[in-house]
């Protein structure tokens, strides 16, 4: 498949340049606290499964609120730094033009803070021992481990679309801290305008309720190479129950997809054709 | 040249020109004219049920005739559908419907969906983006 071997392509080039921009930036996240050598978790306990009985009710799907997303990218918009806000200027003027920047079309996932900033689509939260963990749809691999069980973030971790997240709970919220992004990861305001961080970005969150079915997640945004302050900005997702609105797979490279049948009649897919990232023909069809 | 050098030319020009060039599926609506609605009748070729956006294909016969011209109409994902009502049989190749949508903006055969209504049926779908922006939503 033509479409497959691009792709292939392009992780590699997406491969290489992130090998090029940590030799010539240096990636993010310095080490926040020595840790013990290998470390090795116990296993849980029984107490450990009845103590998240004790921890607020957050099951459900949470959809996001999008016309708020749109409010507080207006009325609070991050404290860009002149040379950044040229490029966001521009952004703006190529999406009103009807040539938006595509931040989020190579199906990568949309990495942190973005997912939580610009996301349309819901999520789940998970609470196991020592853990919190935030489950996505929409590209595929949204997903995000909160460890809560006390430890510190390592003295070098991986950068990572979603970084290295630890949290505790101060009664109802979750504060989450979370470094080691890797620098393409965008901070973006909306799907056609954002900037990779260019490394060194690091995020605390309050996730809590506001209210039995609203959750608010105050971001504290610290991105050096791109603002001149910490960005502080909220976000709000709402729960539902009703079963339609539970998570569904969503692996974005198959967007690019139709079904097809190969020569001996196997279901298979086969590309589709696009022109300026828009679908223009099922020519395998 | 070489796979090194080519991954670091590669490199060079993603680095340099963003990733524009990219053809996948997950792209802002903003390549849609959002000030524009246009209605066409036709009959689907295939309904595309798949992440990051779905797709119906369909099937236009041009007024004064000539060949039926295929028009790619492209929609949200199907979480989003599913919770607006819709299923991946809502639509199926030889369903005659009509289709509200905001165009390409250089004319190309293609748009961004509003609604979708089955001819036979008279049944209107629509992606309702913001229809979740509440809680205990049935």
């Amino acid at each position: 498949m033509n479409k497959m071997r691009l792709n292939t392509g392009w992780v590699a080039a997406f491969a290489a340049c992130t090998a090029a921009c940590a030799v010539t930036i240096g990636l993010g996240a310095a080490p926040v606290h020595a840790t013990d050598k290998d470390p090795v978790d116990p296993a849980p306990t029984l107490k450990d499964y009845t103590t998240l009985a004790t921890l607020p009710d957050w099951s459900g799907t949470w959809t996001p609120d999008m016309t708020d997303q749109v409010k507080q990218e207006k009325t609070n918009p991050p404290p860009w730094k002149p040379e950044t806000a040229k490029q966001i200027k521009k952004m703006y003027a190529d999406e009103d033009a009807g040539r938006p920047f595509e931040i989020i079309d190579h199906c990568f996932p949309t990495g942190m803070p973005s997912w939580m900033l610009i996301t349309h689509n819901a999520f789940e939260i998970l609470f196991t021992p020592g853990r919190v963990t935030i489950l996505g749809e929409g590209d595929g691999n949204r997903m995000r481990r909160i460890y809560t069980d006390g430890r510190p973030h390592p003295p070098d971790p991986d950068p990572s679309f979603h970084g290295h997240s630890i949290g505790h709970w101060d009664g109802g919220t979750l504060v989450i801290d979370t470094v080691a992004l890797l620098p393409q990861a965008f901070l973006a305001v909306n799907e056609a305008v954002g900037i990779p961080n260019n490394g060194d970005m690091h995020i605390v969150e309050r996730l809590h309720l506001q209210g039995p079915d609203t959750l608010h997640d105050d971001l504290t945004i610290t991105a050096s190479k791109l603002l001149t302050k910490p960005w502080v900005t909220t976000r709000t997702y709402y729960r539902q129950r009703a079963r339609k609105y539970e998570i569904v797979e969503g692996v974005c490279p198959q967007g690019s997809f139709i079904d097809a049948k190969d020569a001996n009649g196997n279901d298979t897919f086969a590309p589709i054709t696009f022109h300026d990232n828009v679908p223009v023909g099922s020519k395998s069809k | 040249m070489n796979r090194a050098r080519l991954e670091v030319f590669l490199a060079v020009i993603v680095c340099t020109f963003g990733f524009s060039a990219a053809t996948n599926a997950h792209h802002s609506f903003a390549v849609y004219d959002q000030t524009k609605t246009e209605t066409l009748k036709g009959t689907v070729k295939a309904f595309q049920w798949t992440n990051p956006h779905t797709v119906i294909w369909i099937m236009v016969q041009p007024e004064g005739g000539g060949q039926p011209q295929e028009w790619t109409i492209e929609t949200t994902s199907p979480g989003v559908l599913t919770r607006s009502g819709w299923t991946r049989k809502s639509l199926n190749p030889g369903d005659r419907v009509s289709v509200e949508f905001h165009p390409l903006r250089d004319g190309s055969h293609g748009g961004g969906l509003e609604a979708v209504t089955l001819l036979d049926t008279g049944q209107r779908l629509q992606a309702k983006f913001g229809a979740a922006e509440k809680p205990g939503l049935q």
